[in-house]
């Protein structure tokens, strides 16, 4: 039983991860309705930015999210200014320009560290919660936390701000937007700047819990796609409790099945959430329609 | 007048040069021994690339300093390869281009594997020092050989640290002992905890569970849980650096303590006390190359080495790697200078005439090279994490006195 209560815990807060990771790339799915393939590299890049920060400023992970979160915004809204705007109108080749920022990035970083494994020291990551006999990392409880956080800010955010009510019409249908006076284009930028700010939140939550590689983005970014699909395509809701549903099955399979199967099991659920509800559990209807939808 | 006087300077200059060319390249040609060096230099791998060859390049200098390979100056030649495709483009180049007379290798045992067979389409040896695949001479390729230690080699030696150290250090009879064996799910972990789990149980230890995990997973907590439940004595573990950082952190967090922790691989360099500081891996046990703090007696040269390396790259190794790589070179310099020829037949039957015991070289190995080219004395060494340093404790020789510590009883 004690076992059974520890393996929750663990998917719970694995869930919190992977929550994290996907809420950026589910917003930018829902709303600019692309596949942002480079959303683990943004990931990664919030990493090595924690580890920059450390590094130069002597600064605790934590702290250098002041620093790294805005940094993503800026980066993300000029991706989308400077190379998803101009091929605005060609969804198939906005899909191979993320998958060719995947590259370049990863490459650039490893050029730079050659590929050592870094990871940022901070005085928590060895600090362990034990609730009767249940061992709680609590450095994967504070990304539980914010990933709750976030996702309540999100919701706030899309429904009651402006800029918020403007990327939920958006969502919903461009050319009716663009019709009420919405600009369209600077929405989008606001988006790619959120979905990478978060994206960079995220890196730098996980940095002390990872000894990081320029690689180490696309082993979040398979998990993320699952939970995006599961959760819901464009709903930052779906990307939460979806989360917790892939860390679930995930810490499930591995203890009580095979460590090795785990993955297979989940991508089972995956396909089977394709076949039976192609819009995820909270999706926007319509959603999984990407790319065949016309848009303008 | 300026542009004439540049067409006339630049003419006047190609002459020069194309006289110097044709003046020096035969001279060259007769004086220096190329030997092509396969490795990656550049991508993720590029530290671990650069790090053999600079154990190739000490060698050169000291065989240059003695005269050479068969009388001419060695060079060595770098071509740069990060995968399988790359390996063939660059063996290509060099034998081609360059000309070289021997090819060496390999930090990659995939670009391993292809690049010796585009050696053998120009009649010319490989000759690898760091490749692990056991599949690498077992293809019976006649052009190829294996100086250093393969996955075979890591597994025997993790479990003659078990049976031979480790039994006694706990105070337990071989057939009490129990064991754990972790292992990264591709064919390297795979093939290595094989090997551990038929030694361990074919010398009575038991082993109570072996389990294989993803070296991309993001959480591994699973795998911890399931060790922790058999309660293991020793828990084994075969993989890469991020996977077994987070294996070690999960052991942290989870509380789980077995007496003795054995890595093979990795785990004793800066990335791993980095990421879990002194206090977490004190008492680490790490399978790894032999390394230049090994007792004069056992790895005669080492400290030598050590000195030379430090003169020439004004730090100390950044991995263990670039020794094994130096005697490699070290044997194979043997080998054609007895067959009197780079001829890959020659070279290599010449080589399995060399009959040398452990303890002929800097690394602690032998030389004594099996039907399938493979040298079979090459025992790696085994380091312990102790006060935030690694020092050397098995095998007892090359430990110099120096005693495992911190195990749990």
């Amino acid at each position: 039983m004690s076992n059974l209560m520890n393996i929750l815990v663990v998917g719970l807060l694995l869930g919190g991860i992977y929550g994290l990771v996907s809420i950026g790339l589910n917003l930018i799915f829902g709303v600019i309705r692309i596949v942002n393939f480079a959303q683990g590299e943004l990931v990664m890049l919030g990493m090595y930015g924690a580890y920059a920060c450390y590094l130069m400023l002597d600064m605790d992970p934590y702290l250098s999210i002041l620093v790294v979160v805005p940094a993503l915004f800026v980066f993300g809204v000029l991706i989308q200014r400077f190379i998803l705007q101009p091929l605005q109108n060609e969804p198939s080749m906005q899909i191979f320009a993320t998958f060719g920022l995947l590259l370049l990035l990863q490459n650039i970083v490893l050029a730079v560290t050659r590929g050592t494994g870094y990871t940022v020291p901070t005085d928590l990551s060895s600090v362990v919660i034990d609730v009767a006999g249940l061992k709680i990392s609590l450095v994967r409880l504070i990304a539980l936390f914010a990933v709750t956080i976030v996702a309540v800010a999100m919701s706030w955010f899309l429904r009651h701000t402006l800029p918020g009510k403007a990327i939920r019409a958006v969502t919903q249908d461009r050319r009716a937007a663009r019709h009420m006076g919405i600009n369209v284009e600077l929405t989008f930028m606001l988006t790619f700047g959120i979905g990478a700010a978060l994206a960079g939140l995220a890196g730098t939550l996980l940095a002390p819990i990872y000894t990081m590689s320029p690689q180490i983005g696309g082993n979040f970014i398979l998990a993320a796609f699952a939970v995006v699909v599961l959760g819901g395509l464009g709903s930052v809701w779906g990307a939460f409790i979806g989360g917790f549903i892939i860390g679930l099955i995930e810490a499930l399979a591995g203890y009580y099945l095979d460590p090795a199967l785990k993955h297979a099991v989940w991508f089972l659920v995956f396909i089977a959430v394709l076949i039976i509800r192609p819009g995820g559990l909270f999706g926007i209807v319509g959603a999984e329609e990407v790319g065949l939808r016309e848009q303008h | 007048m300026v542009r004439k006087f540049t067409r006339r300077m630049t003419l006047a200059l190609s002459g020069a040069a194309l006289v110097a060319i044709a003046a020096a390249s035969p001279v060259m040609a007769q004086e220096t021994f190329k030997i092509g060096s396969i490795n990656p230099y550049s991508g993720p791998m590029a530290l671990y690339g650069d790090e053999v060859t600079r154990g190739y390049d000490l060698a050169a200098d000291a065989l240059n300093a003695k005269g050479g390979i068969l009388g001419k100056q060695v060079e060595i030649i770098r071509g740069n390869a990060t995968s399988p495709q790359e390996g063939i483009a660059a063996v290509e180049q060099l034998a081609g281009r360059d000309k070289v007379d021997v090819f060496i290798g390999t930090y990659l045992s995939a670009v391993a594997a292809a690049a010796s067979e585009a050696a053998m389409n120009y009649q010319k040896l490989y000759w690898d020092t760091n490749a692990l695949a056991a599949n690498l001479t077992e293809r019976g390729l006649p052009n190829f050989a294996r100086s250093g230690p393969y996955a075979a080699s890591f597994a025997d030696q993790s479990v003659a640290l078990i049976t031979d150290l480790l039994a006694d250090e706990l105070g337990k009879d071989k057939k009490d002992l129990k064991v754990w064996i972790e292992h990264e799910e591709s064919i390297y972990g795979t093939s290595v905890a094989e090997i551990q789990k038929e030694k361990l149980e074919a010398a009575g230890v038991q082993v109570v569970g072996m389990s294989a995990h993803s070296p991309k997973a993001i959480d591994l907590t699973d795998s911890i849980l399931r060790a922790r439940d058999a309660k293991p004595d020793i828990w084994l573990n075969t993989g890469y650096v991020p996977d077994g950082n987070l294996l070690l952190r999960t052991m942290r967090d989870q509380g789980f303590h077995p007496a003795a922790k054995v890595m093979v691989g990795t785990g004793d360099t800066r990335e791993t006390i980095e990421a879990l500081g002194p206090e977490a891996i004190e008492g680490l046990l790490v399978v790894s190359y032999p390394r230049p703090d090994i007792d004069e007696s056992y790895g005669p040269g080492a400290a030598a080495y050590l000195e030379a390396y430090r003169k020439k790259y004004h730090a100390d190794p950044l991995a263990p790697q670039s020794m094994t790589a130096f005697v490699g070179l070290q044997m194979l310099a043997e080998a054609i200078e007895a067959a009197g020829s780079a001829e890959p037949e020659a070279v290599i039957a010449a080589a399995r005439k060399i009959d040398k015991p452990l303890s002929s070289y800097a690394t602690g190995y032998g030389a004594k090279f099996d039907e399938k080219n493979q040298n079979v004395l090459t025992p790696p060494t085994v380091i312990q994490w102790q006060d935030g340093k690694v020092v050397t404790v098995f095998p007892v020789a090359a430990a110099g006195g120096n005693k495992v510590k911190s195990l749990g009883k």
